[in-house]
């Protein structure tokens, strides 16, 4: 039964969706820490094409009955497991190449830590959110 | 998440240290002799930074792998009566130049506040994945 609650509506897209910002904040925390590095490549995962295997893993699970657990596919760069997940992130070079070698992008990057904040606080509220109504529901029982 | 924060302050423990040289070019500027006493021009630093951090053996993060003595030409200046000139009457100063140095504090200060942004936004993540529990 545990299962069916914890695997219920929007909890496990939350979930993996939290788990990705988590784990895209390293790698942003790591460019911004190599501004300064000589020869060194910012690296990034894609956003959109992971937004594309969760949405392709929601129609999945919306197609079966009952709903059941959601079942991401890998990519190249995101490697789900069941406790997580693994990125496997790539060099971007977008920007021009500075004298040292290396490919910084300050603005850019500053942003991307903002917006991978918002994204990884609006997942962590509605995941609250959700924990509440399930808090609430256990203590009608009682 | 705490890897985060390792990044983020091995990248502060390396850009204070940039500053740190930065200061000493900028303390010894006019410095002719050593500690000894001898005619030694004081030669710039400059540090080399490598991605990866040794104080926690993770390939994240940032320190500074040598500080370089810079061979760059010293500069020649005409003062004759000083004990230190050469047969023409000219002085070797340190090669420090002080717009590079005043330019480097301040991009490594820049550099140190994007890593404290970065911190805050780590310590928020942290408080808000709490309240998830709470």
């Amino acid at each position: 039964m545990i299962d069916d609650i914890a695997n219920a509506d929007t909890i496990p897209v939350l979930e993996r969706l939290v788990q990705f910002a988590g784990q895209r904040h390293r790698l942003i925390v790591n460019n911004i820490a190599n501004f300064d590095t000589p020869g060194y490549r910012p690296v990034d995962v894609s956003v959109e094409s992971f937004r594309n295997q969760l949405g392709e893993a929601i129609d999945d699970r919306r197609g079966r009955r009952p709903d059941g657990k959601l079942n991401p596919i890998d990519s190249e760069q995101v490697e789900f497991l069941d406790d997580g997940m693994v990125l496997h992130a790539d060099p971007i070079g977008e920007n021009i190449l500075f004298h040292d070698g290396n490919d910084r992008d300050l603005e850019r990057t500053m942003q991307d830590l903002v917006e991978n904040f918002m994204t990884f606080r609006t997942a962590a509220e509605l995941l609250r959110s959700r924990m509440d109504i399930i808090n609430s529901a256990i203590a009608e029982r009682i | 998440m705490y890897g985060a924060l390792d990044t983020s302050t091995s990248a502060l423990v390396a850009q204070r240290t940039r500053l740190e040289i930065s200061a000493a070019n900028i303390a010894n500027a006019q410095a002719l002799t050593n500690a000894a006493g001898e005619y030694e021009p004081y030669r710039r630093r400059f540090p080399v930074f490598a991605a990866g951090d040794p104080a926690t053996g993770s390939p994240n993060g940032v320190h500074v792998a040598s500080i370089e003595i810079d061979q760059g030409p010293l500069v020649p200046r005409l003062e004759p009566g000083s004990p230190y000139a050469d047969a023409d009457g000219y002085v070797k100063y340190p090669n420090v130049n002080s717009v590079i140095e005043n330019m480097n504090s301040l991009e490594a200060s820049r550099a140190y506040e994007a890593n404290i942004a970065a911190i805050e936004a780590t310590k928020s993540m942290m408080s808000v994945a709490l309240q998830i529990l709470a």
